[in-house]
């Protein structure tokens, strides 16, 4: 290759083989745009969840808003479920408590009421306090939309921005973690099954054809719900233990995919005249498995990899819309993109919709509540799904037409 | 043709043994009392504390005994170690069960209980017996085969609506490549993909609720009962919530007869065809059309999946050479679309169907829980939820009986495409 007769003055450097491939792909991927928009929106969100990292940004806890004037202390207000009591002062302004853990009640913060309380009890909130990085839609806006500053998910108060800008670190840890451990077994996995053949592959498929006949989110239910009873109930505070649980949880069920998908490719990669070349020079088969056959089976996997990604939050979303968040976190409301947006849409239809009847005047819909992280986890599955469309056409020669 | 199906449905033998086994190992990680609830259906008796001969505690703490295991009060040095100072019902239990034989034979009885439909009961303290009382204590199986004609009754009406959106509009886009239709059903998958299905139904059901509140001034009733429901009521719920709506019922009396417990309807058990049977045409149209929302947001996402498949399966048939042959042979476009291209890419759509038919029934609880309909998914969902308590009879029942449709519909897929392949119908 390199006494090739170049008729240049000088003789031209040809870069490394896999510097060229990389530069290759990066060059049919950037003429695919929308490829480009999708790595730019994930960019975003990587550098939010940096920013966020890096900053203390509070996010739970906080009181959104807080009213100078709400009656007599320790008075019961009219129409609240359940017993509890005021434990704020009478007079003056409201200092902001941030409270590490959150309370069993809402209402145990000051002027804690749940929206809808409000709108029951018509009680006036004369001042509005919002602290910074809180969203201020229109306040006290007419009905169907507008209303204060408040964020109730899980019928806790917290800050939206600031859940929606820590939750993008978790978002992105968990599918991150979910999807690449699950890929390095199926990897793994896969690619013994289709190298080794025979008794090997019939016996590694059957398994995995079982695992793929169980629909995902069923078994992730069934896999988190058995976990969440089995594990001792002094586990159930311990951050690294819930994790690990969630993440494990996920992991047993995601591998089969990339089994199936690597074994497939394998089949074809293992009949090339490059293997059989190795073969005859001599090499291990451990060496041909991990040199030869993985690294040319593998580009499917980033394809399907970078699909999965986007996919994680919508069944952390899905779970959490079933009531798994306190199994699923360690704590809860818990800064995750899913968990978010499906707390605040089933607080939509049980709480503010259920007013809207009952209330006399006019009810109030807190359509930033679902519309913010909703449109968060859209631009995110979005973006990897057109990452994952660009790659497709810059690994696959055959996708170029 | 015949060889082919024999061998593939033997296959389905080991898949089945294997998924009954997932789901021993999970629920042998349970803890036992765990186990007990969800065969038994309700929490082992409090009340007994076994003195034995072996247990030198004085007093036992009578209240103590939530997994068997009682507390010592006097003296409170003495631990109480497994299998002295247990309560004997509890020991009982766990006998009856066989939880304390070898895994081996466990299995066994696991799959015994599985395959005759033993698959506990219903526990009269979970989340399941909160919102069906009536379903409390039921055999899990009993339970299931009530909410199931419901679930069948979705899933027929969203694959119907599936097959007729995606196969046109991918052969279309793979007709009209780049073209306008082809960004639509672009646009399409994509969003499908992107938009899970419990933010995508909430929001109908949200938007269908606003439009009908009674301050926007489209305070409409349901034609066939005006005076009780609201009309958003219609487009949610597997049944009228409002006993107004049966005219000729007795006040007092929710529901007719045949429809027992508000749950599950006789003879069939499809309120559809059942409410024919009773002559209530009405109510026939009527569950119909609480189930239409719901069909096209499942619909939606695996719309958004096959509609990939079948266009980019569509434009690798069109390049082949007998497409190109029957082109240049003057044969009409629609004719080489329709019978030469479209014949052969239904192959590749039945089979992604079938692939795809996991993640399409996967999606019922939460579709089901959405729109609060009638059905296993929503069973499912209600029985996972760990407030009050989760019911794991009913969760690893359902699973089960979502897997077994699940290779039965992969069974089918498989020699449906035998049939429509000649090269292995004839071969």
């Amino acid at each position: 290759m390199a006494s090739a007769p170049w008729s240049g003055p000088r003789p031209m450097r040809r870069p490394h083989p896999k510097v060229d491939q990389l530069q290759r792909t990066w060059y049919f991927f950037r003429r695919n745009t929308l490829g480009l928009v999708g790595l730019g929106i994930v960019l975003t969100i990587v550098g939010i969840a940096a920013y966020a990292a890096a900053l203390p940004i509070p996010w739970t806890s906080v009181p959104i808003w807080c009213a100078t004037d709400y009656g007599p202390a320790d008075a019961p207000l009219t129409g609240y479920p359940g017993n509890y009591t005021q434990v704020c002062p009478t007079t003056g302004p409201i200092v902001c408590t941030y409270e590490v853990t959150p309370p069993p009640n809402a209402a145990d913060f000051c002027g804690g009421l749940w929206y809808k309380d409000i709108v029951r009890s018509g009680i006036s909130f004369p001042s509005i306090i919002a602290p910074t990085l809180s969203f201020s839609p229109p306040v006290a806006g007419p009905m169907p939309l507008g209303g204060l500053s408040t964020s109730s998910g899980s019928r806790t108060l917290y800050n939206l921005a600031g859940m929606l800008a820590r939750g993008s670190d978790w978002t992105l840890f968990y599918s991150l973690s979910i999807v690449g451990l699950g890929a390095l077994i199926g990897l793994l996995v896969g690619a013994t099954a289709g190298f080794y053949g025979g008794r090997t592959e019939e016996a590694i498929m059957r398994v995995v054809d079982i695992f793929l006949s169980i629909p995902t989110i069923l078994f992730v239910i069934v896999v988190v719900a058995v976990l969440s009873a089995a594990l001792p109930a002094s586990a159930g505070g311990n951050l690294f233990v819930k994790t690990l649980a969630l993440v494990g949880g996920f992991v047993v069920v995601w591998w089969p995919f990339y089994a199936r998908l690597v074994r497939s490719q394998v089949l074809t990669v293992r009949e090339q005249k490059y293997v059989e070349a190795a073969r005859a020079s001599g090499a291990r088969e451990g060496r041909i498995l991990f040199r030869h056959i993985i690294p040319n089976s593998v580009y499917p996997v980033f394809i399907q990899f970078s699909l999965d990604v986007g996919t994680i939050p919508l069944l952390i979303g899905a779970l959490a819309f079933l009531d798994f968040g306190p199994l699923l976190f360690v704590s809860t409301p818990w800064p995750e993109w899913g968990y978010i947006s499906a707390t605040s849409v089933s607080d939509l239809q049980g709480d503010f919709l259920n007013s809207c009847y009952t209330a006399a005047t006019g009810c109030v819909i807190p359509w930033w509540q679902f519309l913010f992280p909703g449109l968060a986890l859209f631009f995110f599955a979005i973006s990897v799904n057109l990452i994952s469309d660009a790659l497709r056409d810059a690994l696959d020669p055959r996708m170029r037409r | 043709m015949w060889t082919y199906v024999a061998r593939r449905a033997l296959l389905v033998v080991p898949v089945v043994m294997g998924v009954v086994t997932i789901t021993f190992v999970l629920f042998t990680a349970l803890p036992i009392p765990y186990q007990l609830l969800s065969h038994y259906g309700a929490p082992t008796p409090k009340q007994h504390c076994g003195y034995s001969k072996q247990c030198t505690c004085a007093t036992l703490d009578p209240t103590s005994v939530h997994d068997g295991q009682c507390t010592c009060i006097s003296p409170p040095t003495v631990t109480t170690p497994t299998g002295i100072c247990q309560n004997p019902v509890y020991h009982e239990y766990v006998d009856a069960l066989g939880l304390e034989k070898p895994i081996p034979e466990q299995w066994l009885a696991y799959i015994y209980r599985t395959f005759t439909f033993q698959w506990g009961n219903v526990s009269n303290y979970s989340t399941v017996a909160h919102y069906y009382p009536k379903l409390a204590g039921e055999p899990v199986a009993t339970a299931i085969a009530w909410e199931l004609p419901y679930t069948l009754e979705l899933a027929s009406l969203s694959l119907v609506i599936i097959l007729v959106l995606a196969i046109p509009l991918g052969n279309a886009s793979a007709v009209y490549r780049n073209r306008p239709i082809d960004q639509a059903s672009r646009i399409l998958s994509f969003s499908g993909y992107a938009l899970p299905a419990f933010l995508l139904g909430s929001l109908v059901v949200a938007g269908v609720i606003l439009a009908f509140l009674p301050h926007t001034g489209f305070d409409v009733k349901s034609p066939w009962c005006p005076a009780g429901e609201p009309i958003d009521q219609e487009f949610t719920y597997s049944l009228p919530i409002s006993s107004a709506c049966y005219p000729g019922l007795a006040v007092g009396a929710s529901y007719p007869g045949w429809i027992s417990n508000g749950i599950h309807s006789t003879p069939t058990g499809f309120l559809t065809i059942d409410a024919l049977i009773h002559g209530d045409p009405w109510l026939s149209l009527d569950s119909i059309i609480r189930i239409i929302l719901p069909a096209l947001v499942i619909a939606y996402g695996t719309v958004a999946t096959l509609l990939r498949f079948v266009r980019n399966s569509m434009l690798e048939v069109m390049n082949l050479d007998f497409v190109r042959t029957a082109r240049a042979g003057g044969v009409p476009e629609s004719t080489v679309v329709g019978r030469h291209a479209g014949r052969n890419s239904l192959n590749v759509t039945i089979t992604v169907l079938g692939l795809t038919f996991a993640a399409f029934l996967g999606g019922f609880p939460i579709i089901e829980d959405v729109f609060k309909l009638n059905g296993v998914g929503e069973l499912l969902a209600i029985a996972a939820d760990p407030n009050p308590a989760v019911d794991f009879g009913v969760i690893f029942g359902s699973t089960i009986l979502f897997t077994f449709i699940i290779v039965a519909a992969n069974l089918i897929v498989d020699v449906l495409y035998a049939y429509l392949d000649p090269r292995v119908r004839l071969g």
